[in-house]
């Protein structure tokens, strides 16, 4: 989960916690590129707005790694703007969800892309 | 003399030094407490966020610490204010609920009585984010605060908490743009949405010319098909701003059906009418109405052609075709304004480049084309490209098509 929002990384970090999944939290995108690279995680949930590297470098760097291409993302935004959300797919994210959101709504989704991941 | 100074510098130090600790102190203490309540969110965040994430029929304060501190309360509540910017749905109605089982929302009910305007505002802003509808009216008695900035804060209040109840009351400050800035408060009706419509279609008869239009505008932003029959009926207003205006939202919604509906609109009597109804047109795309704007090029007034023709610019390949048959136009206005089309839409330099084409046909409709568009007098540019392009045949074919003699009359 990476966000630089520390409120949102920790009231989502508990949702997902809650509902039996492992989570990691970065504040960051080096941070997250490093973390990635650590753990390997199932799933990353990206923020686009945040300092020094934004959401879509993280997501281009992810998309650009062979060891890392295959880990899903979900971008999970205020930016709501159409072009955003065509970036973000376009560049290999595999669903954008905008703030504020349902947290059933993230729930779902986040279970969809892992079934599919198998 | 002596001894009165020393003794009043004496005092001044000691008065200064001591102002000096009692800030000292304050700014040690207030740092203190801040430290505590961090730590003290650190062990509440958890309990307040599983209360959001569950879905069970417990309220927050079972979740939290038993009997509850006032420090407690107020870190809860500023827990779930950032929680109510994060989520909606169901989530956000458990926040609301929190807020309401916490005694927050009473709180602030009571704020909005407070003495210092400030005060007010910030009571309203937060009734906004707990969402809670026993706040709607103390709201609306706060839109009558002598205070402007308690007013605004209590509609975006009232626009946060949503329903009926609270909308009502927006749409009716559109009534009063003398006390209400008809800006902000449509930006509210609009963070609405959808929700808003019923309430500002009820309302339409009843406002103002001032607050109609304002309206109009609103059901334009919202993109509501429900208002379409209203902006059609408004079309035939006798209010000439309320005519342009119901044509500017027609636009935004962006249905090409409307296409007919605004053709007509080009013949209205007062051109910032044909003029607005011109660009919608443009915006919708409503290539039925290509005839109407082909004949609104010949409109005496500028704005009119200028959108019509923008219009026609934006319609695709039928409305480029369109502008350049509207060259050979027995109307000077309608020919000067289709070939500045084709310029912006580098139409023109289209043209330009088949002056180099091996096809003959092709090089000589280019010809003839461009004739039309020196007899215009639009001859900048083309001297330009005579001089700067790429193709030397194209330079040289442009420098003698510019420097024929032109026929009398041909502009």
């Amino acid at each position: 989960m990476v966000d630089d929002d520390a409120i949102v990384r920790r009231f989502i970090g508990e949702l997902l916690h809650s509902h039996g999944y492992d989570v990691h939290l970065a504040e960051d995108g080096e941070t997250a590129l490093r973390q990635v690279g650590e753990v390997r995680p199932a799933l990353v949930l990206l923020d686009l707005v945040m300092p020094y590297k934004d959401g879509f470098e993280v997501l281009n760097a992810l998309k650009h790694d062979p060891a890392t291409r295959e880990i899903p993302v979900m971008i999970l935004s205020v930016r709501d703007r159409e072009e955003d959300v065509v970036k973000g797919l376009n560049l290999g994210a595999d669903d954008y969800m905008r703030k504020p959101f349902s947290t059933q709504e993230l729930l779902a989704r986040v279970r969809k892309i892992l079934d599919r991941q198998g | 003399m002596h001894a009165f100074l020393v003794t009043l510098i004496l005092f001044t130090g000691a008065v200064l030094a001591g102002l000096a600790l009692l800030i000292t102190a304050n700014k040690v203490a207030r740092e203190a407490v801040e430290r505590l309540d961090r730590r003290r969110r650190l062990l509440l965040e958890p309990a307040v966020f599983r209360y959001i994430h569950e879905t069970g029929h417990k309220s927050l304060p079972d979740y939290l610490p038993k009997p509850l501190s006032r420090r407690d309360r107020r870190i809860a509540e500023a827990v779930l204010l950032d929680a109510a910017r994060l989520v909606r749905g169901q989530a956000r109605d458990r926040v609301t609920s929190a807020f309401e089982a916490l005694g927050s929302v009473r709180g602030s009910i009571v704020g909005l009585r407070s003495q210092r305007w400030w005060k007010r505002a910030d009571s309203a802003e937060r009734l906004g984010l707990m969402g809670s509808q026993t706040a709607v009216e103390p709201l609306v008695t706060a839109l009558a605060d002598p205070e402007g900035e308690v007013r605004i804060r209590a509609a975006r209040a009232l626009g946060l908490v949503r329903g009926s109840t609270s909308i009502r009351p927006l749409v009716g400050a559109l009534a009063d743009p003398n006390r209400w800035s008809a800006i902000r408060v449509a930006e509210i009706l609009i963070g609405v949405g959808p929700e808003a419509v019923g309430e500002l279609l009820a309302a339409f008869g009843t406002l103002p010319v001032a607050g109609r239009v304002s309206t109009l505008d609103i059901l334009g932003r919202i993109k509501s098909l429900e208002a379409v029959p209203l902006l059609k009926n408004t079309l035939k207003d006798q209010h000439p701003d309320l005519r342009a205006r119901a044509a500017y939202a027609l636009g935004l919604i962006g249905d090409p059906d409307f296409a007919e509906a605004l053709a007509a609109a080009l013949r209205d009597v007062e051109w910032p009418v044909r003029a607005t109804a011109a660009r919608a047109l443009g915006r919708i795309g409503g290539r039925a109405a290509i005839p109407a704007l082909c004949e609104a090029l010949k409109d005496r007034q500028w704005w009119v052609r200028a959108n019509a023709g923008e219009a026609l610019r934006l319609l695709g390949p039928e409305g480029r075709d369109a502008l350049i048959s509207m060259l050979d136009a027995d109307d000077t206005y309608a020919r000067h304004q289709a070939v500045a089309q084709l310029e912006e839409g580098h139409i023109i330099d289209d043209y330009v480049a088949d002056l180099g084409s091996p096809d003959e046909e092709r090089s000589a409709a280019a010809v003839r084309f461009l004739e039309k568009v020196i007899a215009l007098q639009r001859h900048e540019r083309l001297t330009q490209q005579s001089v700067e392009h790429a193709q030397e045949g194209v330079r040289r074919t442009l420098h003698k098509i510019l420097n024929r003699p032109q026929p009398e009359g041909g502009t």
